[in-house]
């Protein structure tokens, strides 16, 4: 009975998106985070191109992390 | 003239649950910031009140769904809401004085459900409503949640593991203030729209606005306000429990269970699946406490949140359906919500003050 009451796809696209969404979200920021720690890191032992790689890697992390937010906000208008 | 006094106090009432609601749900929003030291907690607290407000702003598309989905809407009378009301409230005011974390949505709709079977029988429920949108997300919402924050914590030591630690503490506490906004905002989207749906529900019942009509302004702003009051004021005995009792984080893990949640709440609500906030949250602290080592984890804390999440529906339920076999003792009219409405009052400050005079059981996190 309980089958036929429960929308199951409903229930699989939600456990996977929040798996996809969750797990990624913590992936970018921690990435975010390594190359911020990589960039002052290598800044102080001046190695500047690498640090600059980290740095980059870090700005794109975050910015992952921010357009996350920017359709988490967008979710929250169109539901 | 005893209708409008009806309407009066399910007005009054609803936005009593509002507070609740807020009062009860901080802790999903602040708790894991404050026990990191991401934010202090007049900071933490101030800044989700507002969020909530500005949350409530956000979208009214869902307003009239909360009890619609799971009872027959042809049976909704003020006096069935305002019983359903009191049950989520005495659930709520219950679980707060034990300082356990439960959800807020459910107890409304426990309460509601309760009450409509008590007026019109099990016909009133909407079987696939319940089961498909309560009872399935109640399982769902805290084991995915436990699960991607084990699965995001694991990954963040990884990623992050041979970092300076103050680098890292810093880093993850900032997250935290980005995402427990995010969470705040979700907050007053969700939480504040089924008071506006309840308000809504009510006038249109007593014929002051029309069927398919919006929450008037005044509807949305005096919901906005009660739910952003009452997350102001704080529940510091939940957020005691789900920032400090069920593990100890860290940084990452406090990042991990938040950051995660938010983004599983916002997943589930794209998809038209919405989870718990609670179930989510706490899900979520367990998981990350978990995966870094099943010990770290106080079990009996958690099993106690899990009896209480089992126990939030059926326990609303009862004390809708109570509510209103009381009420109609005095027949139809306004006597009987009255009556109720002044021993709840009665009984709230007892509590209180009982509360008070033993002092609290759990000292505030972090002052």
């Amino acid at each position: 009975m309980i089958a036929t009451l429960v929308q199951w796809k409903d229930v699989w696209q939600t456990v996977v998106a929040s798996v996809v969404a969750g797990v990624g979200i913590t992936f970018a920021f921690s990435v975010g985070i390594w190359g911020t720690g990589q960039f002052v890191e290598l800044s102080r032992s001046d190695r500047q191109g690498a640090a600059s790689a980290a740095g980059l890697v870090a700005l794109l992390a975050f910015a992952v992390v921010a357009a996350a937010v920017i359709i988490g906000i967008v979710v929250m208008t169109q539901k | 003239m005893s209708a409008d006094v009806i309407l009066v106090i399910v007005v009054a009432t609803a936005l009593a649950f509002d507070f609740t609601n807020g009062f009860h749900d901080t802790a999903n929003v602040v708790a894991t910031s404050i026990s990191t030291g991401a934010a202090r907690p007049s900071v933490a607290i101030g800044f989700a009140s507002l969020l909530n407000f500005v949350g409530a702003f956000i979208s009214i598309s869902v307003a009239a769904t909360v009890a619609k989905d799971v009872v027959n809407a042809e049976v909704i009378t003020p006096t069935i809401v305002f019983a359903g009301l009191i049950g989520a409230i005495a659930w709520n005011l219950i679980t707060w004085y034990f300082g356990l974390p439960s959800s807020s949505s459910h107890a409304l709709i426990g309460g509601v459900v309760g009450s409509a079977v008590a007026a019109a029988g099990l016909d009133a429920v909407l079987a696939e409503g319940l089961v498909g949108k309560v009872l399935i997300p109640a399982v769902v919402a805290p084991l995915v949640a436990f699960l991607v924050a084990g699965l995001a914590i694991g990954i963040s030591y990884r990623v992050v593991g041979k970092q300076r630690p103050g680098i890292v503490t810093r880093g993850y506490r900032y997250g935290q203030i980005v995402s427990s906004g995010l969470l705040a905002l979700a907050h007053g989207t969700n939480d504040a729209q089924k008071t506006m749906g309840v308000i809504t529900l009510a006038l249109i019942a007593a014929g002051k606005l029309g069927a398919e009509a919006d929450p008037p302004t005044w509807v949305i702003v005096a919901s906005a306000t009660a739910i952003a009051l009452g997350t102001y004021s704080g529940g510091w005995r939940i957020i005691k429990t789900t920032g400090t009792r069920i593990i100890k984080m860290d940084a990452a893990q406090g990042f991990s269970a938040q950051g995660a949640g938010a983004a599983v709440i916002l997943a589930s609500t794209h998809f038209g699946f919405p989870l718990s906030t609670t179930h989510v949250i706490n899900g979520g602290v367990m998981g990350s406490g978990a995966a870094k080592r099943l010990s770290a984890v106080r079990w009996g804390v958690a099993g106690n949140i899990v009896v209480a999440w089992v126990l939030t529906l059926p326990a609303a339920a009862l004390i809708g359906a109570l509510t209103y076999g009381f009420t109609r003792i005095f027949g139809t009219g306004a006597l009987g919500p009255a009556l109720v409405t002044l021993m709840a009052l009665s009984l709230v400050t007892a509590a209180f003050a009982r509360r008070a005079r033993q002092g609290a059981p759990v000292e505030a996190v972090g002052g």
